[in-house]
């Protein structure tokens, strides 16, 4: 059987999209010194959040702006708690995903509740093709033999988060903001020595990153599912942590290893297509992840090795 | 700053954290509670707060009530020891996140030893969760091996095995050995003699695991504060380059601290089945692992701490489940109280002002005190 037809390509890019949104947002962070692992987290309350906007508002275009809106908002809260109060980031991230997993639930409950006076688990049954994020078919892209039946046809969101790989690029290592970014996570006293504002730049760094899981988000309960379910981002907030280093903490090389995990679970679900167990396939893009996260150290530790030979 | 005004302030910054918890709980209620206007909606939220914070162990009527405290105290098992592995690889900085596939695959192991091994009474017991704490312990070498040698993230890794646990459970559980006599996915039953006894025999499934819990509570603090191993952990937490350079093997510290986490929640896991049930039907992750890391920050990562932090949250754990039964409150609240109280217990600057108050005043005090004396001494 062969299974790298082009619809599989297709669903590659389609499965990597709310990954590579998501470790866009840890690429940024890490290199401000803003480890975020509330992403995940992030990502559960902007899916929410989103697929209940564009319900109320009718316009998809809204959704994602409230999504948008929510992410930055929670990131701009763990800011506050992380760099104000001096909670250890890690665990303001863990509170976060713990709000994000039970915190939703309630939340979707007591909404539905109070506006519908009936309590829904999900938001499924409001949601209808008019809320979705369109798909885009790409005029002549489109009719390229192969390639463009690969790229063309996906969601907005998606040719967005492609474009934001480049703008992170310019945003870190093209605009004064960007250098502040990277010297606040390098060394943080030495930019405050210089009249760089950390803390400002610490909160800019977390709100881009919670923006950024926010449209991850969105995509989620807003195209990739029919509206918006419980634990329904399945751990793809802590994958973007494991591509973000596996990158190297560098946009491109996280986009690639984004990328392998969408080429991870696509080919997992080709191969559940054939009547294999399905918990036997699910577990494949968290084991990819350890794998390849040793792989990188591996390889990190004999460039080390390397350098250390050449100068002696 | 003296040792009892450090005790006031600990205090005094703990009730404000749950205090500020429960306010946000209150204002969460008020927005869902029943009611057409704002002073039944005010009249039906206070009922359901206190449905939450005083009906788990008082009944209706006012009278104190039994079956609830020991509901309660039952509750306390599994993220007693969830808890006390999350506060030995948080003192050493080992954000290891694994307890919660850990205590699933303790519980997993030690149902398989209940159902298939033959052996007498008590040795069957002993064997069963001391087989599934191991698992897990050996399991965790994967994410310590590869922090301690290679550097990576232990906290990405642990996260990761979650998921995988619970994958290959529910796989092994589908394919091998489900009890497909049965409606729902249950393994067959575990062996009679396998069951731990009971302490209190009303169905609150309080079994003699508690004590054990009790137990593991003073061997983990003995451990920790009167060991050397326990001090390496604990001075890896708090400087790590000061224990590298007076000789101790950090690798090695980083590693016993996440195996002896693993194997805590492992044996967790495992009381928790042979005291709470006679056959193994979890299909997803229980969350005993991540209420686990709530105890252990309430209890600043001290073991003796745990089971005061284990009481405080299975007692609101309860009350969450009354509130929803008896008010129509969401259960799931529980866990953004949760989150709540714990950011803000983590908070170092949290109430620093009044700290810093304090700190002011015992020092005026004390220089009073010596110019008192010296004025004395003067005569």
């Amino acid at each position: 059987m062969n299974i790298f037809t082009t619809d599989f390509f297709f669903s590659i890019i389609r499965i990597a999209t709310p990954i590579l949104l998501a470790t866009l947002a840890a690429v940024i962070g890490e290199k401000g010194g803003v480890s975020n692992i509330g992403l995940e987290g992030i990502m559960m309350m902007s899916a929410l959040f989103g697929s209940l906007g564009a319900y109320w508002t009718g316009s998809w275009l809204l959704g994602l702006v409230i999504a948008m809106v929510v992410g930055l908002i929670e990131a701009l809260l763990m800011g506050f708690f992380a760099f104000k109060l001096q909670t250890d980031i890690i665990l303001v991230g863990t509170a976060v995903n713990m709000i994000g997993s039970g915190g939703t639930i309630f939340l979707v409950k007591t909404i539905s509740n109070t506006v519908m006076g009936q309590s829904l688990t999900s938001t499924t049954s409001l949601i209808t093709k008019a809320h979705q994020i369109p798909s885009i078919s790409i005029p002549y892209v489109r009719d390229i033999p192969v390639v463009g039946k690969v790229i063309s046809g996906h969601s907005l969101l998606t040719y967005i988060a492609f474009l934001l790989v480049i703008f992170t690029i310019i945003l870190l290592y093209k605009t004064p903001l960007g250098l502040n970014i990277r010297s606040v996570g390098e060394n943080p006293n030495a930019a405050a020595s210089v009249g760089v504002s950390v803390s400002r730049i610490r909160y800019i760094t977390i709100g881009i990153g919670g923006v950024l899981a926010g449209l991850g988000g969105a995509y989620m309960s807003m195209y990739y599912a029919m509206g918006w379910s419980l634990d329904m981002v399945a751990g793809r907030g802590f994958i973007a942590l494991a591509a973000q280093s596996m990158g190297g903490g560098e946009p491109v090389g996280s986009m690639l290893a984004a990328l392998v995990f969408g080429f991870a679970q696509a080919l997992g679900i080709k191969v559940s297509a054939t009547g294999v167990d399905s918990n036997l396939v699910a577990p494949i893009p968290y084991i990819v992840t350890i794998i390849s996260l040793v792989l990188f150290a591996l390889n990190q530790r004999r460039k080390e090795r390397k350098r250390f030979a050449a100068a002696a | 700053m003296s040792r009892k005004n450090s005790i006031k302030f600990s205090l005094i910054r703990g009730l404000a954290a749950m205090g500020i918890a429960l306010a946000v709980a209150f204002l969460l209620i008020l927005f869902s509670a029943n009611g057409s206007n704002l002073p039944e909606k005010f009249s039906s939220s206070l009922a359901a707060l206190r449905e939450m914070l005083i009906s788990p162990v008082i009944r209706k009527n006012g009278t104190f009530s039994v079956k609830g405290l020991s509901d309660v105290l039952a509750g306390m098992i599994p993220i007693m020891f969830t808890g006390l592995a999350t506060c030995i690889m948080f003192a050493a900085n080992q954000f290891n996140l694994g307890a919660e596939g850990g205590i699933m695959l303790g519980a997993f192991v030690t149902a398989l030893v209940a159902i298939y091994l033959p052996l007498p009474t008590p040795a069957l017991m002993v064997v069963a969760v001391l087989v599934g704490g191991l698992s897990v312990g050996i399991l965790m070498l994967i994410p310590a091996v590869l922090k301690a040698k290679l550097g990576v993230s232990e906290m990405v890794n642990s996260l990761m095995l979650n998921y995988v646990i619970m994958y290959f459970i529910n796989y092994l559980m589908n394919s091998y050995l489900a009890d497909t006599s049965k409606g729902i996915t249950q393994t067959f039953p575990f062996r009679a003699n396998a069951l731990i006894p009971q302490m209190i025999n009303n169905g609150s499934r309080l079994s003699w695991g508690f004590v054990v819990g009790l137990i593991m509570v003073v061997l983990s603090w003995l451990f920790m504060y009167r060991t050397r191993w326990g001090y390496g952990i604990r001075m890896t937490g708090i400087n790590q380059p000061f224990v590298m350079y007076s000789g101790m093997n950090v690798a090695l510290i980083v590693i016993l601290c996440q195996v002896l986490g693993g194997f805590l929640a492992g044996i967790g896991g495992g009381i928790e089945m042979l005291g709470r049930y006679n056959v193994y039907n979890w299909s997803a992750l229980p969350g005993y692992g991540w209420t686990g890391i709530t105890v252990a920050i309430l209890a600043g990562n001290n073991p003796l701490f745990v089971p005061l932090a284990a009481f405080f949250m299975s007692y609101l754990t309860k009350g969450c489940t009354l509130m929803s039964t008896n008010a129509n409150v969401p259960s799931q609240l529980i866990s953004i109280i949760q989150a709540v109280i714990f950011i803000f217990f983590a908070a170092q600057q949290f109430m620093s002002g009044y700290r810093q108050k304090l700190v002011v005043k015992s020092a005026q005090e004390e220089q009073a005190k010596a110019r008192q004396e010296g004025e004395r001494s003067d005569q």
